[in-house]
Parts: C-alpha cells; structure tokens; sequence
C-alpha cells in the first residue's frame, strides 16, 4: 500500500498537480462528478496532501474513476492544484498493478479501446449507429441512406471513410503501433484486458505485414 | 434523516469524515461567496507572476541546440491576440496543416468541411494555403483521459510525430520546411499537446526518452525534436478572422438569432494562461472565442448562469456511464440554455461538447425533461450564415437535435436544402461526388 502511495507522489507530474490545499472546497462546488458520485476532487487532494495512505488506496479502487478530466477543478483552484491531474496519476497506477477494480471499470470501454489502439481513432462512423446507442433517440441522423454513401457526400476525400474517421495512411499506423510498444501502452493493455490485447496484436501485425507488402511493391516499381 | 454537516455522523456526504462545516453565519457565508465570485468566476489575472511562460524555455532549449521551433512567420499572415494573462499568442491565418479530430471527423464532418469552405471562399488555395493528408493520428488523448491505459511518454512521442509530419509535409509539395504551421481542430488535443509541450519543455528525461522513439521513427531533423511555437486551435483561427469572415462572405441577417456559447473545458481549463480573453467580449470573464465570433456575425449573445460548466462527457462516461454524461448535460447546459436564455442555438468547439449535448436531448422525455435546443459548432453557424448549404457543406444531417428550426428562422428552406441533398445523394452513388479541394492532395499529389 506504501508502495503505491509513493509511486504516486514520485510520478513527475505529482509537484504539478499538488500544491497545497486549504480545503477551500471550490474544486468540488462545479465538480460534475460530484453531482451524481461520491466524489470529491477535494478529497482526492486532502488524501494525497495528508499522505492518508490507506484511504489513498481505498479511493483509488473506485472514487478515481467517476472524475470526467474536465479539469474544471484545476482551473478554479486558488493553489493551482489539479485534482484531475492527480486522478490521471492514479489510474495509472492502478493499471500498471493491474486492480480488479480498474478491470471492471474499464470492461465496457474496450471497443473504444480497441478501435483507438488499431487505427489511431478514438470514434468512427460505424460505431455511432443508433442501434448501439437507443438512448440518442430515433432521429439520431436526419438523412436516411447506406452509410458509405452518407460519408461519400462529405466534400472532403479524406473524410469519406466508414471504419475510421479519416483515412489514416499504413505508414502512420506503423509508427503509432511502434509508440505503443516502446512506451508500454500495450503492456498495460495486456495487464487490463489478455482478450483484448490478443485481438489487438493480431490485428497489428495484420498491418504490419500489408505495409512490408506496399514497401516491397514499391521497390519493384 | 441524520444531520450530514456532524463529523461524527460520517460528516458531509463524499467529502469524507474527516471534514469540518464552516459554521459561517449567512452574512459570512455571503461575503465568501462574494469572495469566491470576485477571485474565480471572474477570469482575471491572478496568478500570472507565479506562471512561466514555457516559451521563454522554449527559446532557451532552442538557443542551446537541443530542439527545433517550428516557427510562425510573416508567410503565415499571423494576427496577434491576448491571452488570459495577457501575453501576447500569434495565431497564423494561412499555410495551414490540418490536424483533424477523430471525434469530428467521425461523427460530426460539419465542422472540418465548414472551416475548409470558409478557407475556400476566403481566397485560399487548398495544398498551397493549408493541406489536409492521411498522415496522422489523433492526439489519442481520449485513451489517456478515458482509460488511463495511454501515458504522457505515449502521448509526447504521438505530438512530436505528428508535428514532425506538419513541420515537413510542404516537402512533396515544392515547399519549405515549416510552411505549412499545424492547426489542431480538437479542444482534447489542443489541450493534451499544450499540456505535454509543458513536460517536454521541462523534462530532459522525458526528452531523452522521445527522442529514441522518433528517432526510430525518422521523425527528428538533424537528431533534434521539432516542437511548434505555438499550439493554435481552429476556434482561434475563426476568432482573428470573424470580422473578415463577417464583412466580406455574411449573406444572412442574424440579429434575430439568441445564442449561447459553450466552450470545451480542455480549451480554457488546460494550460488556460494561454487561452484567450478579450475584455470587450463579456466583460473578459468568459474566453473570448466562439462568443466574439458570434458578436461579429451580429447575433445576440445570451450569457447564462453555467456557462462555466462542463458538458458532462467525461471520455469514459459517454460510453460506459451514459446515465451521468446525459443527466449532467440536461441538468446544467441544455435545460439552462432553454429556461435562462431561451437560446436558439448552443454553439461549442470541441466535438466531445457536441455530441454529449446534441445526442442526449431526446432521452429527456423519459424523465419528464424535455429541453430541446440545437446544438453545432461556431465554425458551422459561421459558414450557415455565410450561405453554405445546410447539408452539404455544414453536414446537419449528422445532428439529432432540431437543428431544423434554427435554419428555417436564418429564412433558409430546410426541406428545400433536404430535398436537393438527397437529389445529390443519387449523384454521390453514380460517383459524381463534389470536393472542397482536390483529393489527390490529401494523398500527396500536387493541385
């Protein structure tokens, strides 16, 4: 439990985002979170800031994953804290130990996750389609039409794609795949979620067997 | 009930128990919210002299040869505003290398297709005046906020890949390095490059560590990192060009038009000493885009009680946590907007803002809320005022709020427009589509 507490307090970022605290409060007053959470970015920085180690741990199971990163908080504070900012630290940390909790949390997330990882885009248009998202109502589009061509009208080339939200060219999927993996983005993927993380090397190397391909072929021009 | 301000009863909820009530009386509890609304509601400078200027460090890195500043110059036709603290922010007006948002791009096209139009019909010669090209991610900060799977050496090694790429792309065109300056359409990226730009600047340790990846990469110039001057999003290109956007391409009467402006908290609320502020544009309380380009289209602009609120995205929770992310948005923005400024459009500038507010109105009716009220970018109306086709250019189609009666009111027909866009439609799967610029410029090909 120490340990964690300390890998927190040595992040770098951690004299950024902790200053002091006079527990004002006003962090917490337009906190959007803490109108529907038990949360309050005012706890998150009374824990850190009183070195409340156990109660550290205990937020970090659940509390650090209703914050929005709106960073609202960081930017009323009056000592320039960001509770937000402190929050980031701790999910990181949660993942790199691999909490259940976090796993939980996280679960529902994995077609984002999968998506961003493989194609550098965090939204695309076949994942916004009202089947998978009733509560947006029936008139979710005002056009009908095949998707494909709905995103053919958009006056833009690159625009006009289905599974990402623009053209991403193979070369820049590459050298994003080659950044997951020197910064350990996919070994945190891997400690989340092993099915996930599977699915994603697969594709991965799909790829990156189609861009030795258009080299070769390249060559041979 | 038990009484929640007893710190031996568990004190207030969610604040922990350790908490102690104030105990102010109601002229104390007065004076400190008088307090509170004078030295943080109010936006002014309060902090600058405790600040640096990462810039200044900037420089200094430069001096000493460790990176390269891509600069803005004249060619760039820069136009100089002030920022929250009052420092001086170049933004440049041309030679422009879209950095597009995954979130806009994805689900709400509008934006991009409108800001390029309003480029067009300025004058500006796509692949020599700005350039859109498939190489380049998102700043996938939405994974580091949303998961916190990503992290700051993932993200940095992302924004120097990226700008590297804007820093040479004039290349395969006949230019320079540096001519096109990258223009960043996202509020999150905006946020999380200025953020990280901050720790590079700082951090030689995090350098050091980049510096091997995009070395690996190709994308150092003489083993150096390329870092930007200036971080410049696509709603500050709007503000410094509202007034030509408005004198010389303006064809609709707005006056009759209440807006409201909600602007992305990673614009103002991340790095805010660079966000800018005008103290002729509400009072220099609220920051200055979006609203002042709303003022120079001759708009009413409606100020309300929550205009510093979030929207209630939150990344994760408008997926996993929808319930949240639609009843905060109702709650403090949409239902707001509608009762206290009986606005006819909600304008935003990030597409997080957008999609929360624009697709989470109709589930209202199951709560007995429903506050309907459309919901698009400033860059959209900006280009719906100018004339641009409702469907085609501005992509209304995209939206699930009603936006229908706001165009009618500008006096443009929308089941006209409706009509000729699914007539267009038949011509777009006969191939017969219509671009902006020429699409072999996005694959390198020359205009």
């Amino acid at each position: 439990m120490q340990d964690i507490f300390n890998e927190i307090t040595q992040d770098f970022r951690y004299d950024h985002e902790l200053n002091g605290c006079l527990n004002c409060g006003i962090c917490t007053a337009t906190c959007p979170s803490a109108h529907f959470y038990d949360y309050s970015p005012r706890e998150i920085v009374q824990l850190l800031w009183t070195e409340n180690v156990e109660q550290v741990y205990n937020a970090m199971q659940e509390k650090i994953w209703a914050c929005a990163q709106c960073m609202t908080c960081a930017a009323r504070c009056p000592f320039r804290n960001s509770p937000g900012g402190l929050v980031m630290i701790m999910r990181e940390v949660a993942i790199k130990h691999g909490f259940e909790s976090a796993k939980q949390v996280l679960r529902p997330f994995g077609r984002v996750m999968l998506k961003l990882i493989t194609t550098g885009n965090q939204l695309s248009p076949d994942m916004i389609q009202p089947d998978a998202f009733p509560d947006w109502g029936p008139n979710i589009q005002k056009v009908e039409g095949d998707l494909q061509t709905l995103r053919n009208a958009i006056p833009v080339k690159t625009l006009q794609t289905v599974e990402t939200a623009w053209e991403v060219s193979l070369k820049t999927s590459v050298e994003m795949y080659t950044i997951w993996e020197m910064t350990g983005v996919l070994s945190s993927l891997e400690t989340m979620d092993e099915n996930l993380y599977d699915v994603i090397e697969d594709f991965i190397d799909e790829k990156r067997e189609d861009y030795e391909d258009w080299l070769e072929e390249q060559e041979e021009d | 009930m038990a009484d929640q301000n007893t710190p031996d009863q568990g004190g207030i909820a969610g604040h922990g128990s350790f908490f102690q009530p104030t105990d102010l009386s109601p002229q104390e509890a007065q004076a400190a919210t008088e307090w509170v609304r004078k030295e943080v509601d109010k936006r002014r400078y309060q902090n600058e002299e405790r600040v640096d200027d990462i810039r200044e460090h900037m420089w200094e890195l430069e001096k000493d040869g460790e990176i390269i500043v891509h600069r803005i110059k004249d060619e760039h036709e820069p136009i100089d505003v002030e920022t929250l603290y009052g420092w001086n922010k170049r933004i440049p007006t041309k030679q422009l290398w879209h950095h597009k948002s995954c979130g806009q791009c994805g689900n709400i096209p509008g934006y991009p297709a409108s800001l390029l139009w309003l480029m067009n019909n300025l004058g500006m010669q796509p692949g020599k005046d700005y350039l859109d090209e498939t190489d380049q991610t998102s700043c996938t900060a939405w994974n580091y906020h949303g998961s916190g799977i990503g992290n700051v050496e993932s993200l940095a090694a992302v924004f120097l890949r990226n700008f590297h790429q804007a820093y040479v792309s004039g290349k395969q065109h006949g230019y320079d390095d540096g001519h096109f300056f990258p223009l960043v359409h996202c509020g999150t990226s905006f946020g999380n490059y200025k953020e990280i730009r901050k720790y590079l600047i700082e951090s030689a340790e995090l350098r050091e560590k980049v510096t091997k990846i995009l070395d690996k990469l190709g994308r150092t110039v003489d083993g150096k990192l390329v870092i930007p001057e200036e971080v410049v999003h696509y709603s500050e290109w709007v503000h410094v060009m509202r007034n030509r956007i408005a004198s010389e391409l303006q064809t609709i009467d707005m006056s009759n038009i209440r807006v409201t402006m909600h602007v992305a908290c990673h614009y103002y609320k991340m790095i805010h000493e660079d966000a800018v502020y005008d103290p002729n544009v509400l009072g220099g309380n609220r920051t200055a885009i979006g609203t002042a380009m709303a003022q120079a289209l001759g708009a009413q602009v409606i100020d309300y009680s929550t205009w510093y609120d979030c929207c209630g995205f939150g990344f994760r929770h408008i997926i996993s946590e929808r319930e949240f992310t639609r009843s905060f948005t109702i709650d403090r923005k949409i239902k707001v907007a509608q009762e206290e400024a009986q606005a006819d459009v909600m304008l935003g500038n990030d597409t997080g803002c957008i999609t929360t507010m624009d697709k989470n109105q109709w589930i209202g009716k199951a709560h007995n809320q429903p506050y309907q009220v459309p919901i698009m970018a400033e860059v959209q109306l900006a280009a719906l005022a100018c004339g641009a086709d409702p469907f085609k250019i501005v992509q209304l189609q995209w939206h699930a709020s009603p936006v229908e009666e706001l165009v009618e009111k500008m006096g443009i027909s929308w089941a006209d427009a409706k009509a000729n866009f699914e007539a267009y439609l038949k011509e777009v799967e006969k191939g017969n589509i219509e671009y902006l610029y020429n699409p072999e410029l996005a694959y390198g090909g020359t205009n």
